[in-house]
C-alpha cells in the first residue's frame, strides 16, 4: 500500500507536467486536440492524487500503523471522526489534501470547458497544473513531505494531540485550504489573460464565483481557527498575531480588495490592473503562508527544523511567481488601463479605490511584520504593534464600508449626501448610549472606534432602505420595495449580509481587546479552606470553588472537573461554571476553558495548569471578554453573505442577464447599486 | 483623459502611502525584539531591552503565586547559560518543566530576568518535520 501510494504520487507529478506540456503546445499552435489531450492529462492527475488520497485514507481507517504517517497522527482508541481527521493532522498529510482539493478543482474547470476547449480557460488550466507540479514534486523528492514512509519497527502510535481534538480544529485546516485553492483560481485566469494579451472581462467572469468560494472559506476557516484557539487553546483570546494566523489573514484582505475590485472592472472597466495585480498577491500570499508554516524560517510557535529540498522549492516557488506576475503584468500594462477613472472625491468610486489601498496596505503591512522583519531586520513585533496598526485601519476600512453604499457613482450631490447621514447619526448617538451603559468610556481610542461601528450599523440599514425605495418607485410605500430590495441582485445581498457582519466583528474586536479584563488567583481544593474564593480585580464577580469531581469523557477520556459557583457584585449566584482538564489514554492532558455566556460579554475562566482528582491546589484565570460573541456572529453573517452572492440564479434570471449583456448595457444592470449616475 | 484629477488621487495615494510606512517602520524600530540566545543576554548587548529568547524549561524551576508564574530556562544551544523569566498572563496549554517556550519581554539586566510579555510553547499542530517521533514516545 505504501509503495501504491508513492507511485500515484509520481503518477500526479508526471500528469501534472503532461498537461502543462500539452496545454503551453497547444496554446501556441492553437490547435484544439492538442488541448484535449492536455485536458485528458489533467484527468489523469485527478485520478491519481484521487488514488494516493485513497491508499492515506484506508490507512487510517483501517488503523494501519505500517504507515509512519498514521502512527504520528492517530492511535487505534480515537474515533473515525477524528481518524479521518489525521489525514491533514500533520504537515505530509496536508500536502497530499491540499494537492488533492486543487486536483477537484482544476478537472471541474476541465469538465465545464470540455467541449468548448477556450483558449483563456486552457491557459488558467496549464497554470493549475504547474502549481500542482510543484506540489506533487514537493511530496516526491522531499521525505519530510511524503506521507507514504513506512513507520519503523516497533513505534507507537502517538495519537492526535489533544489540542486538535476539537470540532473547530477538525475543520479548520481543511477550510484554509479550500480557500487557498480557490484564490488559485483567479491567480490561473489572471496569468492566462496576461499571456493571451486579452483586455476584455471574461477571465473575471470566469473565476469570480471561485474567488468568492475561496474568500467564504478563507473566512470560515480563520473564524473557526480563532473560535477553536478561544475555547480550546485557552491562552486567553482568540488571535495571538502568530506568523501562521498573520499569513492566513493576509490572503483574505487581499482577497476582499480582489473581490470589490471585480465588481467594478466588470461594470465600468474600473481597476482593471489592481484586479490583475490582487489575483496574483492573493495567490502569492498563500504560498507565502505555507513556506512560513513549512519552512520554519521565521520563528515562531510553530517554528520547525529547516529541510533543504522544501525550502528550495517552496523559496523558488515564491521568487517565480512573483517575477513571472510582475513581468506579465508590466508586459501587458497598456492593455488593461482603465476605463473610466475616478472624479472626486464624494464618490464611490473614490472610497472604493481608497478601500482597495487601505486593504493591500493592511495586508503588507502584516506580511511585513510577520515575514520580513525577523528575516531581513532581525527582530520581531508582538501583538501590541500588530494591534496599533489594525485597529485604526480595521476602523477606517469599516467607516468606508458605512459611507461608501451611500454615495452615489462618480459624484454626489452635498444635498443629497446629509439627507442619507441622518440614520447613521442616530444609532451612532444611541451606540453611544449602549457603550456607556457598558463602561467602555475607559478608552478614548476603543469609544470612537466603537462609535463608528455604531454609525456603520446605521448605515448598513439606510443601504438596504435605499434600495428598497428605488425598488417600490415613486408614490408606493417603502415596505412594497423591500422584497426586491433583497431579491434584486445577490451581489447587493450579499454586501448588506457581509457589511453588517462586518459591523459586527470589529465592534467584537475592539471590545473583547481593548476593554478585555484578566484576574487570576490560586483556590485550595480542601473542605472548609479560606483560600475558596477568587475576585476579579474590578471587584464585580466572584469565583467560589465547589468541589473536584470527575466523569469518562470521549475518546477514552477522563475528565476531570473544578465547579465553581460564580456571584455577581449584588451577592446572587449568576451561575456554575466547570473549567476541566481531559487526560487521554495515549496523548496525554489538554486543559479545557470553560465560558459563561451574558447578553454583552463572555465570562472565561481556565485553570493555568491540568489538574485531577488529587489536585490540593488550582490556579484559575477568569477573564472578561465584552462583546466577543459579536465576532463569532459577524463571521457566519459573512459566510451566509458570500453563499447567498453563490447561489445560482434561477434559469430565467440567467436568461435575461445574457440578453441585457449581449445588448451591451450589461455595464448598468451589473452594477452593484441599480443605476445612480 | 482628466489630468488633473489622476494627478490629485496620485497625490492622495502618495501621502497616504508614505504616511503608512513612516508609522510601521517608526513601530517595528520602537516595539521590535531582538532575537538572543539565553547565552547572548550576558553580553550587554541586550540590557534593558526587548527580547524573543528561545529556552528549555528547568524542571523544579517552577514557582506559581498570586503575582504570576516564575521559571528558569535554558540555552537551546547546549550552552550552560540559563536565565530567570516571570510571567504574568495566560499559561499556554502545554507549558510545563522540559518543554520549549519562547518567551517575549524586556532583558532587566540589574536582576538578569526577562519580564515576560509573551510566553508561547511549542505549537500543539505537529508540523514539524525534523523531530524523530521516536526521540519523543507518548507526546
Amino acid at each position: 500500500m505504501l509503495t501504491l501510494g508513492t507511485y500515484s504520487l509520481v503518477a500526479a507529478l508526471i500528469f501534472s507536467l503532461g498537461a502543462v506540456w500539452f496545454l503551453a503546445l497547444g496554446m501556441r499552435t492553437g490547435r484544439k486536440d492538442v488541448l484535449r489531450y492536455g485536458y485528458y492529462a489533467a484527468y489523469g492527475f485527478f485520478l491519481s492524487t484521487l488514488i494516493a488520497s485513497a491508499v492515506l485514507l484506508q490507512a487510517f481507517l483501517k488503523k494501519d500503523f505500517s504507515f509512519a504517517y498514521v502512527t504520528e497522527n492517530s492511535d487505534a482508541t480515537l474515533s473515525v471522526f477524528y481518524r479521518i481527521a489525521g489525514f491533514w493532522a500533520g504537515q505530509q498529510g496536508s500536502f497530499l489534501f491540499w494537492l488533492l482539493l486543487l486536483a477537484a478543482t482544476t478537472v471541474i474547470i476541465v469538465a465545464l470547458d470540455f467541449e468548448r476547449l477556450e483558449r483563456l480557460t486552457a491557459g488558467a488550466v496549464m497554470v493549475l497544473a504547474v502549481i500542482s507540479a510543484v506540489f506533487a514534486a514537493l511530496m516526491v523528492f522531499d521525505t519530510g513531505s511524503n506521507p507514504f514512509l513506512a513507520a519503523e519497527p516497533g513505534m507507537q502510535p502517538f495519537g492526535l494531540n489533544p489540542l486538535l481534538l476539537h470540532p473547530g480544529m477538525v475543520l479548520h485546516p481543511p477550510a484554509l485550504f479550500i480557500g487557498y485553492v480557490g484564490v488559485a483560481v483567479p491567480f490561473a485566469y489572471a496569468i492566462s489573460t496576461l499571456l493571451l494579451g486579452r483586455g476584455d472581462k471574461l477571465w473575471v467572469q470566469r473565476s469570480q464565483k471561485w474567488t468568492i468560494a475561496g474568500w467564504l472559506f478563507l473566512s470560515l476557516g480563520i473564524g473557526l481557527g480563532a473560535w477553536w484557539a478561544y475555547v480550546v487553546l485557552s491562552f486567553g483570546g482568540y488571535w495571538a498575531w502568530d506568523p501562521v494566523e498573520n499569513t492566513s489573514l493576509v490572503p483574505w484582505l487581499t482577497a476582499t480588495a480582489l473581490l470589490h475590485s471585480f465588481t467594478l472592472y466588470k461594470s465600468r472597466g474600473l481597476f482593471r490592473r489592481w484586479a490583475l495585480g490582487l489575483a496574483a498577491a492573493t495567490f502569492w500570499f498563500t504560498i507565502l503562508a505555507t513556506w512560513t508554516t513549512r519552512t520554519g524560517l521565521i520563528q515562531s510557535v510553530h517554528a520547525f527544523g529547516t529541510r533543504s529540498v522544501l525550502v528550495w522549492i517552496l523559496t523558488g516557488f515564491l521568487v517565480v511567481t512573483a517575477v513571472t506576475s510582475a513581468g506579465l503584468i508590466a508586459w501587458r500594462w497598456r492593455r488593461f488601463e482603465s476605463h473610466d477613472e475616478v472624479q472626486s472625491w464624494l464618490s464611490r468610486d473614490f472610497l472604493y479605490y481608497l478601500t482597495n489601498l487601505l486593504l493591500t496596505l493592511f495586508a503588507v503591512a502584516v506580511a511585513f511584520g510577520t515575514v520580513a522583519v525577523p528575516l531581513l531586520m532581525d527582530r520581531t513585533v508582538g501583538p501590541s504593534t500588530y494591534d496599533s496598526v489594525a485597529r485604526p485601519l480595521g476602523v477606517a476600512v469599516l467607516a468606508l464600508i458605512a459611507i461608501c453604499p451611500l454615495l452615489a457613482w462618480r459624484k454626489t450631490e452635498g444635498a443629497e449626501l446629509r439627507k442619507t447621514l441622518i440614520l447613521p447619526g442616530v444609532t451612532m448617538l444611541l451606540s453611544g448610549l449602549l457603550w456607556l451603559y457598558l463602561g467602555f468610556q475607559s478608552s478614548v481610542w476603543g469609544f470612537i472606534g466603537l462609535l463608528v461601528c455604531g454609525f456603520a450599523f446605521g448605515a448598513v440599514i439606510q443601504f438596504v432602505l435605499r434600495s428598497a425605495r428605488r425598488a417600490a418607485g415613486p408614490g408606493k410605500s417603502l415596505w412594497s420595495g423591500m422584497g426586491r430590495a433583497f431579491t434584486g441582485s445577490r451581489t447587493r445581498t450579499a454586501a448588506y449580509i457581509v457589511h453588517m457582519g462586518m459591523v459586527l466583528i470589529v465592534a467584537g474586536l475592539l471590545g473583547s481587546t481593548v476593554y478585555r479584563q484578566d484576574s487570576s488567583g490560586i483556590v485550595s481544593t480542601k473542605a472548609g479552606s479560606e483560600d475558596a474564593t477568587i475576585t476579579t480585580d474590578d471587584g464585580r464577580y466572584t469565583l467560589e470553588f465547589v468541589r473536584l469531581r470527575d466523569l469518562p469523557g470521549s475518546q477514552n477520556s477522563t475528565r476531570y472537573y473544578a465547579d465553581f459557583r460564580v456571584i455577581g457584585g449584588d451577592s446572587e449566584t449568576i451561575g456554575t461554571v466547570e473549567p476541566h482538564t481531559d487526560i487521554y489514554p495515549v496523548s496525554g492532558a489538554a486543559v479545557r476553558a470553560v465560558i459563561l455566556g451574558q447578553p454583552f460579554q463572555d465570562i472565561f475562566v481556565v485553570t493555568d495548569e491540568p489538574f485531577d482528582a488529587t489536585a490540593e491546589t488550582i490556579a484559575v484565570r477568569v477573564v472578561i471578554f465584552p462583546l466577543i460573541r459579536w465576532v463569532w456572529i459577524g463571521s457566519i453573517f459573512l459566510c451566509i453573505g458570500a453563499a447567498v452572492s453563490l447561489w445560482p440564479k434561477r434559469r430565467k434570471q440567467e436568461q435575461e442577464a445574457r440578453v441585457t449583456e449581449a445588448a451591451g448595457i450589461g455595464a448598468d444592470a451589473a452594477r452593484p447599486d441599480g443605476a445612480t449616475a | 483623459m482628466n489630468r488633473k484629477s489622476r494627478t490629485r488621487l496620485l497625490v492622495a495615494t502618495g501621502v497616504i502611502v508614505v504616511v503608512f510606512v513612516i508609522g510601521v517602520v517608526f513601530l517595528v524600530q520602537r516595539q521590535g525584539a531582538y532575537y538572543s540566545q539565553v547565552s547572548d543576554l550576558t553580553s550587554g548587548k541586550y540590557d534593558d531591552k526587548n527580547v524573543k529568547v528561545g529556552g528549555r524549561v528547568l524542571d523544579g524551576t517552577i514557582k506559581r503565586d498570586e503575582s504570576g508564574v516564575s521559571f528558569e530556562i535554558s540555552d537551546l544551544t547546549g550552552k550552560p547559560d540559563t536565565v530567570f523569566v516571570s510571567y504574568d498572563g495566560q499559561m499556554p496549554n502545554t507549558f510545563e518543566a522540559g518543554v520549549d517556550v519562547v518567551v517575549v519581554g524586556e532583558y532587566a539586566s540589574a536582576d538578569g530576568v526577562i519580564a515576560a510579555d509573551q510566553l508561547q510553547t511549542k505549537c500543539p499542530s505537529k508540523y514539524e518535520g525534523q523531530a524523530s517521533p521516536s526521540a519523543q514516545p507518548g507526546q
